[in-house]
């Protein structure tokens, strides 16, 4: 049997609770519509319900521990093609085994999860030191960027925090959501057009390439070394890495 | 001079410190300022050789009143001099942060006029940026050897963490290579910044806290520039971290610039090998409970550059070999080759809920190139070699030095 969720997290906590209900297990819980199957699966769709994913929410919030359900949500926001089918998987165990899931590391199941949020964490972690702003005409710092996972909900805050006194804005502009910070709140949204255009050319943007070029020490040179930490993939919006 | 020329003078003469560090720091923005630091540190680019940029790293001004043979600023040398104005300074700070190129300002500066004046002149400028800019971002301020303790005291209210970079770790080195500078002007404000900050840590019980230097003092090593031995560096790291309780000491292989009788010739290329394995044998001392004399002794005062450290000493002591798995204390397991802090505490967690075999390890990403040779797992030795130093030397040994060079410097911390 394969669940077809509509891709949302509650949706695939609704599909958790709807396996549980039904005693059955899926061969897959799918992220949206979009996806092929061999002829002849049985398929189930999961409508998103808030009373279902809710309550299975406080169930690993309450059974299994907080933790947990953090590592599910992060695991999600991998978009891993399988990443519903993994969530239902730990649900399950957990419920079994207590907090003591979390360290269930030998376990495949765990594994998987753990492997997943972990990727997240890492974007999350490079992408606070390797996002950049551009100043726009309108005075208002706009940073363009295209990470692998969906993470931008889990860099706000601490934007919000350190640039507190300057409007910005974080576009993903892979899955187009913009984050819109007014010195007081974020707000997330997905109606805004591309502002690349509006950025002035700079002079901070000019010292910053100049400091760049000049504090490598060229007899140390190690492109390899360099691409290990930050992906060439990533160098498409990073001031310093443009002619 | 346009700022684009200063900034290029003055990132050029401060990249040879090697250390870029933000982590450490608990300051938090206030409201109406800009900045916050992050206790980890956080990492905004690498540079072309694949070294972190966390810092706006630059001096104040590269003017100086010494004659180090060893330093590129030295008086004696020809090359452009510039310094900052306070507010130059402080713009290019902000600025960056705001874009979030940096984490903050990691301020150095030659020896303008005499210690003191210098010392001055940055502290007008951190007391600006910190007051009139209010930046609450991560400030390293080098203190120049020789300036009176008050100053010292007056800018580790303002910064984040201080260094005083040793360079030449022994009397005799300093002696030839920096004659003008002496041991005690560099050790009396290390001692001195312990206390305060022990001091800081005691007034928070009864009144409000004054932040001093909360992330630590540091300082740098060369290497490679004298004669002196591993043993020597490591004794001295040793001691550093015990008696002035350092948060990290820095090794920066020599970079021959100069041309000097007491100096490698400037065709020596640096030997990044060897600063690696320093690097090597420093975790192995603050994280993994190791002493430096078990490391490294009379007999043996140097490391083998095909060999990390740990491995080095493993095979000198193949009788404390293998480890079980399942059963060994958290000491023991760090001593494991290739076994690292996260995997050890991964392992003992993980064992808890049932013994583990060799297969559950590679799940658990446990690297087990090395570790293998080393450990068994419910009594199953799965090296497929005898544990003999002969036979596991050409394993362990690095073949090319290409991959290790590649994995240098990855602990940025």
């Amino acid at each position: 049997m394969v669940y077809v969720t509509d891709g949302s997290f509650e949706g695939i906590l609704t599909a958790v609770f709807e396996a549980f209900r039904n005693k059955e297990e899926p061969e897959e819980i799918t992220l949206g519509g979009d996806f092929q199957l061999p002829l002849g699966t049985d398929v189930r769709e999961i409508p998103v319900d808030a009373e279902k994913s809710d309550r299975v929410w406080r169930g690993v919030q309450s059974k299994i521990s907080q933790q947990s359900l953090e590592d599910l949500y992060k695991a999600y926001l991998s978009e891993h093609p399988r990443v519903g089918l993994y969530i239902y998987r730990y649900i399950r165990l957990g419920l079994n085994l207590g907090r003591k899931v979390e360290e269930y590391l030998q376990h495949p199941d765990v594994q998987a999860i753990h492997d997943l949020s972990r990727r997240v964490g890492k974007e999350v972690h490079l992408f606070l030191g390797i996002l950049r702003f551009k100043k726009l005409k309108n005075g208002v710092f706009y940073a363009c960027y295209e990470p692998d996972n969906n993470i931008t909900q889990l860099i706000t805050d601490h934007f919000a925090r350190r640039l507190a006194d300057q409007a910005w804005i974080i576009h993903d502009r892979k899955r187009n959501i913009f984050a819109l910070y007014n010195g007081e709140e974020v707000i997330f949204t997905s109606e805004l057009p591309d502002l690349d255009h509006l950025a002035c050319e700079e002079e901070y943007e000019e010292l910053w390439k100049r400091y760049f070029a000049t504090i490598a020490i060229e007899i140390r040179k190690n492109p390899k070394l360099q691409r290990s930490f930050m992906p060439y993939r990533y160098w498409k919006h990073l001031v310093e890495k443009q002619p | 001079m346009k700022l684009l020329d200063k900034l290029q003078i003055l990132a050029d003469s401060a990249k040879y410190d090697v250390s870029c560090s933000s982590s450490g720091s608990n300051r938090s923005n206030r409201p109406g300022g800009v900045g916050n630091a992050s206790l980890p540190g956080i990492c905004h680019s690498w540079s072309d050789d694949g070294r972190c940029i966390s810092l706006l790293k630059i001096l104040f001004t590269n003017v100086c009143i010494y004659d180090c043979k060893y330093c590129i600023n030295r008086s004696s040398n020809d090359i452009r001099r510039a310094s900052f104005t306070p507010d130059e300074l402080c713009e290019l700070t902000i600025q960056f942060y705001r874009r979030n190129y940096i984490e903050g300002l990691f301020l150095s500066s030659a020896v303008i006029r005499n210690p003191d004046y210098t010392m001055e002149l940055m502290i007008k400028a951190l007391k600006k940026l910190r007051h009139e800019y209010r930046f609450n971002g991560y400030i390293h301020l080098k203190s120049i050897p020789g300036a009176d303790m008050r100053l010292i005291h007056e800018a580790g209210l303002l910064a984040d963490r201080m260094s005083i970079n040793i360079e030449l770790p022994s009397t005799a080195s300093l002696k030839l290579l920096a004659p003008q500078k002496d041991p005690i002007s560099i050790l009396e404000p290390m001692s001195f910044v312990r206390e305060r900050i022990m001091e800081s840590r005691e007034l928070v019980l009864y009144k409000k806290p004054q932040s001093f230097v909360p992330a630590g003092q540091t300082t740098q090593l060369i290497v490679g520039a004298t004669q002196d031995s591993d043993l020597k560096i490591l004794n001295l790291t040793e001691h550093l971290y015990r008696r002035y309780q350092l948060k990290r000491v820095y090794y920066s292989a020599y970079v021959p610039i100069n041309d000097d009788q007491n100096l490698p010739s400037i065709n020596t290329s640096p030997p990044l090998l060897r600063e690696h394995r320093i690097y090597q044998a420093d975790w192995l001392l603050r994280f993994y409970g190791f002493r430096a004399d078990e490391l490294l002794d009379e007999g043996h005062p140097s490391f083998d550059t095909h060999l990390d450290p740990k491995c080095d000493w493993a095979l000198r002591h193949l009788d404390q070999f293998p480890v079980e798995i399942n059963k060994a204390p958290m000491e023991m397991l760090l001593r494991v080759p290739g076994i690292g802090y996260r995997m050890a505490a991964r392992i003992i967690r993980a064992r808890r809920l049932g013994p583990l075999t060799f297969e559950d390890l590679k799940r658990m990403r446990v690297v087990l190139k090395r570790a293998r040779y080393f450990i068994t797992c419910n009594g199953r030795y799965s090296g497929g070699v005898d544990l003999d130093a002969g036979l596991l030397y050409p394993l362990l040994s690095d073949k090319a030095n290409k991959k290790v060079m590649a994995g240098q410097i990855s602990m940025f911390g």
